[in-house]
């Protein structure tokens, strides 16, 4: 394969898409974004239909706490800046920068995941259990599938970051890079419609 | 930037010149600040529900567009089957969301 010839050190300006498997690999990561957007999409709809039928629980007006989302927001929206800081750093070759902010996007993802579990320990406190009322299940599956997706692009990204210290940026390491900064901002984007429509539009009713 | 300066990676810069931090840092601000007016809509109380939607929606929209052309790079060239794949599953995933509440609604 052509890609062989960029392995000694002189990579292309785009090292995930050298050769045909980084190619590949882009391109069948954007294919499984679009079974996500299905997936989310979904779950919303269940989200949307059910999220009236609250039983004995409490409303999401008097449940959410917006200044935690927001806070929440904040660290996401920005963690989704560091990592395009990251795959600029791609681009460049420099392989130590590209990894600090690697680092600090998995931190700001942990700082999330932590608002996160705190928050649902607060509404568990408060009687809103994942069984309490169709309005709650629905609420837990939507936010806690991306809380999961969260968790898993911090395990995944802090696994790649282990790896480029191992192998270093390669024609074949550099695709997995890129393609974890799009799941990484996907995951932004969800995000962006849940606290819309979860908790913005929940608060207000 | 590049330390190197091969004759490859001169033409690399100059063909992704315009690949600065800036235009993300702009992109980030944009995010932010819609982000604010979402909320600032939702906690105040003077605004009313109708219109705290609307505020919501075109927020929200406006936000996903930035978000999707500049940090997924889906504005830069050779990104139409990501955004077939990726609007294609919009299209289900939205298709979805009208029948569940139709179904529900009915």
């Amino acid at each position: 394969m052509s890609g062989h010839a960029h392995l000694d050190n002189k990579l292309p300006h785009q090292p995930e898409l050298a050769t045909l498997e980084g190619r590949n690999k882009v391109l069948g990561f954007w294919l499984f974004l679009g079974g996500e957007s299905v997936l989310f999409g979904t779950l919303f709809a269940t989200f949307l239909a059910l999220r009236d039928q609250i039983a004995d629980g409490k409303p999401g007006t008097e449940l959410f706490q917006l200044s935690t989302v927001a806070l929440a927001t904040f660290l996401l929206l920005t963690s989704s800046l560091t990592s395009v800081f990251a795959t600029q750093a791609l681009h460049r070759h420099n392989v130590k920068s590209m990894v600090n902010w690697l680092i600090v996007t998995v931190v700001l993802g942990l700082g999330f995941l932590g608002l996160e579990i705190y928050e649902f320990f607060e509404y568990v406190h408060e009687g809103h259990k994942f069984s309490t009322s169709a309005f709650s299940s629905s609420f837990y599956t939507l936010v806690g599938f991306h809380g999961a997706h969260v968790a898993f692009g911090v395990v995944w990204i802090t696994i790649l970051i282990a790896q480029i210290f191992k192998k270093g940026l390669t024609v074949v390491t550099a695709p997995k890079i890129y393609v974890a900064g799009i799941y990484w901002h996907f995951i932004d984007v969800v995000w962006v419609f849940i606290f819309t429509v979860v908790y913005l539009m929940g608060k207000v009713g | 930037m590049v330390s190197e300066h091969s004759a490859s990676d001169q033409s690399a810069k100059h063909r992704h010149r315009q690949e600065g931090p800036g235009k993300h840092i702009v992109a980030f601000i944009f995010s932010i600040v819609l982000t604010l007016i979402a909320f600032a809509a939702v906690m105040s109380s003077e605004v009313n529900k109708t219109f705290t939607y609307i505020i919501l929606i075109v927020m929200a929209v406006l936000q996903v567009i930035i978000q999707l052309a500049y940090w997924m790079h889906m504005k830069d060239r050779g990104h139409l089957m990501p955004i077939i794949f990726l609007f294609g599953g919009a299209l289900i995933a939205f298709t979805c969301i009208v029948m569940a509440l139709y179904w529900v609604w009915w």
